[in-house]
């Protein structure tokens, strides 16, 4: 082995990076300022409570119980919106029968279940006089609608929709600009909105039915209820892929390189995966943290995807994500159509 | 509008900036051309032809100076129909690896509104045998074919070819030379830029050769190579030559001397009167010949008359 060759190839290799300020930033500065980022965001704190539901038909004293607790957030509701709770992740785990013989409900494939069943237990136990043990029933939720699976194949069916946004749509034309094909089209008489509606149109052909596949495996294999309009379903997938095929655009419709466009799409998708509330519910965010997860586009789909699966209501039930996932797809391509770099 | 020229150029300039430095591509060019010709533009790597024509596609903006297209100016809100009457070939476009040759030219022909059929196009170019071939299975020669095809699906008036022939086969390269002339013998023009001699002198009405973003020479071939008042040349090369070059340019019938390396051009009138009298003098300085040839003046000596150098490294 010749170390100056290695030497030459490791120096070439470097420069060539060093010259891509794009792939610099993405691969160096961006998580740099991620990590100050979430470092100021996560300063260390006191856990949050975990929100219970407690059954407005349980007795006072189970409910002051669990009050009691600081590291629970009691909510009282009635038994049908304990479900929807349950269902949504709003609440963790749902408490009815009494303090004698209290019974915990919750699906133990959710992450913040065992976590919830401990509280709960510690804080009847608290409660008692003197240390005893409590008998406390645990129930494994697994009705169609309240279960884990319910709360995640909607999810899926978002993230599905997000990722053929962002990588169907960026790489292709970021390929067609630097290899001068878009160039050559520009002194055709082409339009520039037919061309990128084809285009679109092309790479989404496919998004539809693969949605269609994942909640059709939810539906048919795992029992995943969907009680809604089937229309109003359709009208906020086609919406919600309108959404981030608009997104994917507008992430495209200047990058000069790859690595340009796969930072700027991992800019967009990170913040999505982590509280766009696919995997873990974002319901119970609350101040800031709230108001970012609910202005994603990922997070209103999910959200009225799921309205329309576990409950059954029809296109008003789901106006404003449809409203939303509209409005934020029109301003998407407004805006990448205005800034669109052909040359 | 019929009257006006096809591409009328006045005082154009492109400035590229970097960040400290300035490269000037184009500098301060005028030019003309006229409809029913084919003009050529010539010069070495960089001399700015590219740059040149492809701010008459509108595709790059002129940092300053004039532009007229078929009567009409780029970015007035008259682009769409600048670009429905002309056909463009750029110097590298990469088409999509995937789609057939037929599908390739399907896309282009249905950006032009009216034009050639598919068939046509490719027969134009002789890549029909082609047709169902991808893109990553075309030889370079044939991808360059291919988008010279996409060119003329639109029926163009105007035809852009940004080194259409580099890359040919000499008979590939003839075959483009006819879709050319043919395109030409039904009124079109063509603007066309290229390193060879050979095929600007045959190939285009009127030459305008370029060298560092000036135009230093314009006019037909014949013209040109007139303008070095004989056409003949006699090539010496010689170890030592450059000491003799003012004493074979003061023989008489020597037109100029040009000097390039160890190699001597004299343009002469002609040749028979001069070649005694030279060898005399080669023989009297003691200077030992590696070679003496005799051949028709080309442009390529033009432009080594007019630079100094030769147009392209490897013929130097
Ligand atoms: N995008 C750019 N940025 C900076 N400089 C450029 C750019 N494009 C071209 N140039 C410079 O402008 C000059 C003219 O380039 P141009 O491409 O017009 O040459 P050309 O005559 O077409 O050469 P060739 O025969 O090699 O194709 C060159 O010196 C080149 O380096
Ligand atoms: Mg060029």
């Amino acid at each position: 082995m010749n170390p100056r060759v290695v030497w030459t190839v490791a120096r070439t290799t470097f420069r060539e990076f060093w010259r891509t300020p794009e792939a610099l930033f993405w691969t160096y500065g961006f998580p740099l300022l991620m990590a100050i980022v979430l470092g100021f965001a996560f300063q260390p704190a006191p856990p949050a409570p975990l929100p219970v539901a407690v059954l407005a038909e349980a007795p006072e004293d189970l409910r002051t119980a669990l009050t009691a607790s600081s590291r629970l957030a009691v909510e009282v509701v009635a038994a049908a919106a304990a479900d929807a709770a349950l269902a949504r992740g709003r609440v963790a785990m749902v408490v009815g029968g009494s303090l004698a013989e209290p019974s915990l409900r919750a699906d133990p494939t959710r992450p913040e279940a065992e976590t919830a069943r401990l509280l709960v237990e510690r804080a009847l136990r608290d409660r008692r006089d003197g240390p005893g043990t409590v008998h406390a029933r645990f129930v494994a939720e697994d009705r169609p609608g309240a279960r884990y699976i319910d709360f995640l194949i909607p999810g899926l069916v978002g993230l599905n929709l997000l990722g053929a946004g962002m990588w169907s749509i960026g790489f292709t034309l970021v390929m067609m600009r630097s290899q001068q094909l878009l160039r050559r089209l520009l002194v055709t008489p082409i339009r520039r909105s037919e061309f990128l509606l084809g285009y679109l149109a092309g790479r989404f052909v496919l998004v539809v039915p693969e949605s269609l596949a994942i909640l059709a495996f939810g539906c048919l294999v795992q029992g995943v209820p969907f009680r809604g309009s089937l229309f109003a379903g359709a009208l906020l997938v086609l919406a919600g892929g309108l959404a981030f095929a608009g997104l994917g655009l507008l992430v495209a419709s200047r990058a000069k390189t790859m690595e340009g466009v796969a930072g700027l799409m991992n800019v967009c998708q990170l913040p999505m995966w982590l509280i766009g509330g696919s995997f873990f519910a974002n319901e119970r965010f609350e101040g800031w943290l709230r108001w970012c997860a609910d202005v994603l586009p990922l997070t209103q789909f999910n959200r009225g995807l799921r309205d329309v699966m576990l409950e059954p209501g029809g296109v008003g039930a789901i106006a404003v994500p449809l409203l939303f996932l509209a409005g934020f797809a029109t301003v998407c391509f407004a805006v990448a159509l205005r800034i669109f770099r052909w040359n | 509008m019929s009257g006006s020229a096809a591409i009328e150029l006045h005082g154009l300039r492109k400035v590229y900036q970097k960040r400290r430095s300035e490269v000037v591509a184009v500098d301060g060019l005028d030019l003309i051309v006229q409809r029913g010709e084919v003009f050529g533009l010539l010069g070495p790597n960089g001399a700015g032809k590219t740059t040149t024509v492809e701010i008459c596609e509108g595709l790059t903006e002129p940092t300053a100076g004039d532009v007229a297209v078929l009567g009409r100016r780029w970015r007035t809100g008259e682009d769409q129909q600048i670009r429905a009457r002309i056909g463009v070939c750029l110097q590298e476009t990469k088409f999509l690896d995937k789609q057939t040759v037929r599908e390739t030219l399907e896309l282009f022909a249905c950006c032009h509104p009216s034009g050639r059929s598919v068939d046509e196009a490719m027969a134009l170019v002789s890549l029909r045998e082609k047709a169902n071939a991808r893109q990553v299975a075309l030889s370079g020669g044939q991808r360059q074919r291919l988008a010279v095809a996409t060119a003329l699906l639109g029926e163009p008036e105007l035809l852009f070819l940004d080194e259409p022939t580099t890359g040919l086969d000499p008979q590939s390269r003839r075959q483009l030379h006819d879709v050319v002339r043919t395109f030409r013998g039904q009124g079109g023009t063509v603007l066309l830029t290229t390193h060879y001699m050979e095929e600007a002198a045959q190939l285009c009405d009127r030459i305008g050769i370029v060298d560092h973003g000036k135009l230093i020479a314009l006019g037909s071939p014949p013209e040109l190579i007139r303008s070095l008042g004989g056409d003949q040349v006699i090539e010496i090369d010689a170890a030592g030559i450059d000491a003799v070059v003012a004493a074979a340019s003061a023989l008489p019938g020597v037109q100029r001397a040009d000097l390039a390396g160890e190699r001597l051009a004299l343009t002469v009138g002609s040749v028979h009167s001069v070649v005694p009298p030279l060898l005399e003098l080669l023989a009297a300085r003691g200077i030992a010949m590696r070679g003496l040839a005799t051949r028709q003046a080309t442009l390529e000596d033009v432009f080594v008359h007019l630079t100094g150098r030769h147009l392209r490294e490897d013929k130097a």
